[in-house]
């Protein structure tokens, strides 16, 4: 019975939602940079991912950059929805988080903060390491 | 029956033009004259540079970008990097690398230099270029280069826009003709490698 119920609350207790190597492009301060990471969803319900805040940038966006006939654009999306047992990249290219305007400047090696909010998850902190791609 | 024989030859040699020329630039795709002179640009240290000129007799990667841009330039930039120190250690010589921004309104030469800077760019042999508005537009019409300013969002300290832009790297060669185009942020480094030895032989 015990170590059902020590069982159980590790069940509980254990991350569903996993968010995996976070890194963040090099970039002046006034400019713009994009934050990559995976989210990996073990839960057995989907969950949405609807905001990322950090203090390094005066607005932070959910972009997708589309490509159509050579042509790159960047469409605003209010959400991504991570499906259960699932992971989804934000990767160059693809999704990102934007940050817009920086507040200072973001050099090699350094770790910055976000939060991440989902629906069903509530926030969860995260630290990304600025990378020189 | 001479001018038969006449005819004949003059078709053989036709022919065998056709195969050689064929032969000779079958190994890259285009060969398109850049079809302007003398544009002068400014570097990132606001040194003028007259484009194409400047890149007369050598091998040129010149890709377009902004740096206002988060996701699509920089990844470019960074292929261009691993061009550069792929040509190094292929010890290329004669191989050139330039960006020229299409944003020339707030990609002034010191915006392009802190743009480099926080990227260690190494530039021996890698530029970023900037010029007068009607200048850069000039080359871009030219090149078929596309740089659409998007809507304008708010923030505290002020206004910021991005442009659906051409995703490209050209490769142009010793005479100044573009030889290749290809995908800027999704370069196959090896297949570009591959081409520049080809314009070196
Ligand atoms: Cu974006």
């Amino acid at each position: 019975m015990i170590i059902l119920l020590s069982l159980l609350t590790f069940l509980t207790h254990s991350p569903k939602i996993k968010i995996e190597n976070a890194w963040v492009r090099p970039a002046g301060k006034g400019m713009n940079s994009a934050l990559y990471f995976n989210i990996e969803n073990s839960n057995t319900k989907p969950d949405v991912l609807y905001k990322v805040s950090s203090p390094v940038a005066e607005l932070v966006q959910m972009h997708k950059t589309v490509e159509t006939n050579g042509l790159a654009e960047m469409k605003q999306i209010k959400s991504v929805t991570i499906p259960s047992n699932k992971t989804i990249e934000f990767k160059p290219g693809s999704y990102h988080v934007m940050l817009i305007k920086l507040k200072r400047d973001l050099n090699v090696s350094q770790k910055i903060d976000f939060v991440f909010y989902f629906k069903k998850a509530g926030k969860i902190n995260v630290q990304a390491e600025v990378k020189g791609q | 029956m001479f001018s038969f024989k006449i005819e004949k030859y003059l078709l053989v040699i036709s022919f065998l033009s056709i195969i050689l020329i064929y032969g000779c630039s079958k190994k890259l795709p285009m060969d398109k004259q850049i079809g302007f002179d003398s544009i002068t640009l400014l570097n990132q240290d606001s040194s003028q540079v007259v484009f194409p000129d400047e890149y007369k007799n050598k091998i040129l990667l010149l890709t377009f970008i902004y740096t206002n841009c988060p996701d699509i330039c920089p990844m470019t930039t960074h292929n261009m990097q691993l061009l550069q120190e792929e040509v190094k250690k292929d010890n290329l010589k004669n191989v050139q690398f330039a960006e020229l921004s299409f944003d020339p309104e707030r990609d002034v030469p010191s915006v392009l230099k802190e743009f480099g800077d926080i990227r260690n760019i190494n530039y021996n042999n890698f530029t970023f270029l900037t010029g007068k508005e009607a200048d850069v537009k000039k080359i871009l019409n030219n090149m078929d280069i596309l740089a659409l300013p998007g809507d304008t969002t708010k923030t505290e300290s002020g206004n910021v826009y991005f442009f659906t832009h051409t995703d490209r790297i050209d490769l142009i060669d010793q005479n100044g003709r573009i030889r290749n185009e290809y995908r800027g942020s999704k370069a196959n480094i090896q297949e570009i490698i591959k081409d520049i030895k080809a314009l070196e032989d």
